[in-house]
């Protein structure tokens, strides 16, 4: 019931200084078309009498070419995950950056593996995950920084743009049945062979705690990849 | 080549032609502040602009040489026709006047640890519509919520300033199977909170947040569940 009243209460306020804000933005063109009004009345009487003869000139619209903002990486990765008791395996995903600034870039990440077998079902052909169980899927929210920009020469005549940096995010592992809230950080190499293109190596530790051996631990899932993007 | 461009008229350009009105335009080899001058372009000059990533602007002048420029040493040109080529720098007057906001979150959802993204489109400096999706991971239960609402923004100029938020959304359950009958359940939300914002600097800013969800069940009563979320947000 109190919640309820919260609601109403908080609505009301929200909608009072939301309708000021815009009550605020619309005062101000009309301020401005009585100052335009007053000017005119006064240009009219100074107004010298009207031309007889009327230009025939058509006005050009001359259309002012937009900039093209290129800050979104869209592109895909493939490599190896070290999944802490299920060993090595290929690991692939999408990635989506934006680079907020020359420093800082967001970064939402898919990825999928699939886990091995541990020493203990390899030894005793006992089974302890299901085949579905065993993929690991995972998502991540990272906030990137650019710590190293600079460039690469591949001879003499080829310059590259390039940029060493460190990431961090929160995300979700499902694996074994469960899903799991995982924490990533790691580091990375871009580097742009054209403008629109870059090539990524990064490498990233997937932590998130689980049970799945019978003990609830830290899990540290080591991944190294290598991917391209394109720029939007 | 020169002389072709030369004879395409100003208005069918493919790119945005600028005028250099103070002394020197510095073009750096890539798009960053560490990137070595490697030319200089003169008062008078023309650039076309190719494109922009972040703060740079990558031109190329009239004898075809490219090279990236810096958005504030931009605003020394002038557009075609004499008036001087304004754009929107990612600053203090940015953070409190944008079109989009984008941002995600760490915190908890009545107990359960919550992972959130939230996308905002502004109606005024004050006023946003926002959108965020969340997912929670407890214990019992593992969770999505999807949440659709207003914010209200009091101070937008402030470097810290306060926000509340009403809204509703959809709840999606799914206990886990180590209960005893593990149902999945979907139920409709609304929530209330607080908030407040802090500016960091360029178009990155800290967020944080209260909400309450009231959470309309099949049963007698419904659940009021607690939330707050803290993370990063950037603006465009």
């Amino acid at each position: 019931m109190e919640i309820r009243v919260c609601i109403l209460l908080l609505s009301l306020v929200a909608l009072g200084c939301s309708g000021c804000s815009l009550f605020h933005r619309q005062a101000k063109p009309d301020q401005g078309a009585q100052a335009d009004a007053a000017a005119d009345a006064a240009s009219d009487a100074n107004a010298p009498p009207p031309s007889v003869i009327e230009p025939q000139v058509e006005r050009r619209t001359v259309k002012v070419p937009t900039i093209r903002p290129s800050n979104i990486e869209l592109g895909a990765y493939y490599g190896e995950i070290s999944i802490q008791d299920f060993g090595a395996q290929p690991v692939a995903g999408v990635r989506l950056d934006y680079h907020i600034s020359e420093d800082f870039f967001a970064e939402a990440v898919y990825g999928r593996a699939k886990g091995g077998y541990t020493s203990f079902e390899q030894l005793s052909d006992i089974q302890l995950l299901s085949d579905a169980e065993r993929r690991f899927t995972y998502y991540n929210l990272s906030l990137g920084y650019n710590l190293l920009p600079g460039e690469v020469f591949i001879g003499r005549n080829l310059a590259m743009t390039s940029a060493f940096y460190v990431i961090g995010g929160l995300g979700s592992v499902r694996f074994a049945g469960d899903q799991n809230f995982t924490v990533n950080f790691g580091a990375g190499f871009r580097v742009l062979p054209t403008d629109w293109l870059a090539l990524h190596i990064d490498v990233q530790d997937l932590v998130f705690r689980s049970d799945v051996t019978g003990v609830e631990e830290l899990k540290n899932n080591l991944q190294a990849t290598i991917g391209a993007t394109v720029f939007f | 080549m020169l002389a072709l461009a030369a004879a395409v008229p100003a208005g069918a350009r493919d790119h945005l032609q600028l005028f250099v009105s103070q002394p020197y335009l510095e073009l750096h080899t890539g798009p960053g502040r560490g990137y070595p001058v490697a030319q200089v372009v003169a008062r008078g000059e023309a650039v076309d602009v190719l494109m922009r990533r972040t703060e740079w602007f990558k031109v190329r002048t009239e004898r075809g040489v490219e090279g990236w420029a810096y958005e504030r040493d931009m605003l020394g040109t002038t557009l075609a026709d004499g008036t001087p080529f304004t754009i929107n720098l990612g600053d203090r007057a940015g953070f409190a006047s944008h079109r989009w906001e984008s941002g995600a979150f760490g915190g908890a959802y009545a107990g359960a640890t919550l992972i959130s993204a939230y996308q905002a489109l502004s109606l005024t400096d004050n006023l946003k519509i926002e959108l965020s999706a969340s997912q929670y991971l407890g214990n019992l239960s593992n969770g999505y919520l999807i949440d659709f609402g207003f914010a209200h923004v009091f101070m937008p100029n402030w470097r810290l300033s306060p926000f509340v938020t009403l809204g509703g959304g959809y709840e999606r359950v799914e206990p886990k199977a180590t209960l005893a009958q593990p149902v999945s359940s979907s139920n409709q939300t609304a929530y209330v909170g607080l908030g407040v914002r802090y500016y960091l600097g360029r178009r990155l800013f800290l967020r944080g947040e209260l909400r309450g969800h009231e959470v309309f069940t099949s049963q007698n009563s419904n659940e009021v569940k607690n939330e707050w979320k803290f993370g990063f947000a950037f603006f465009y």
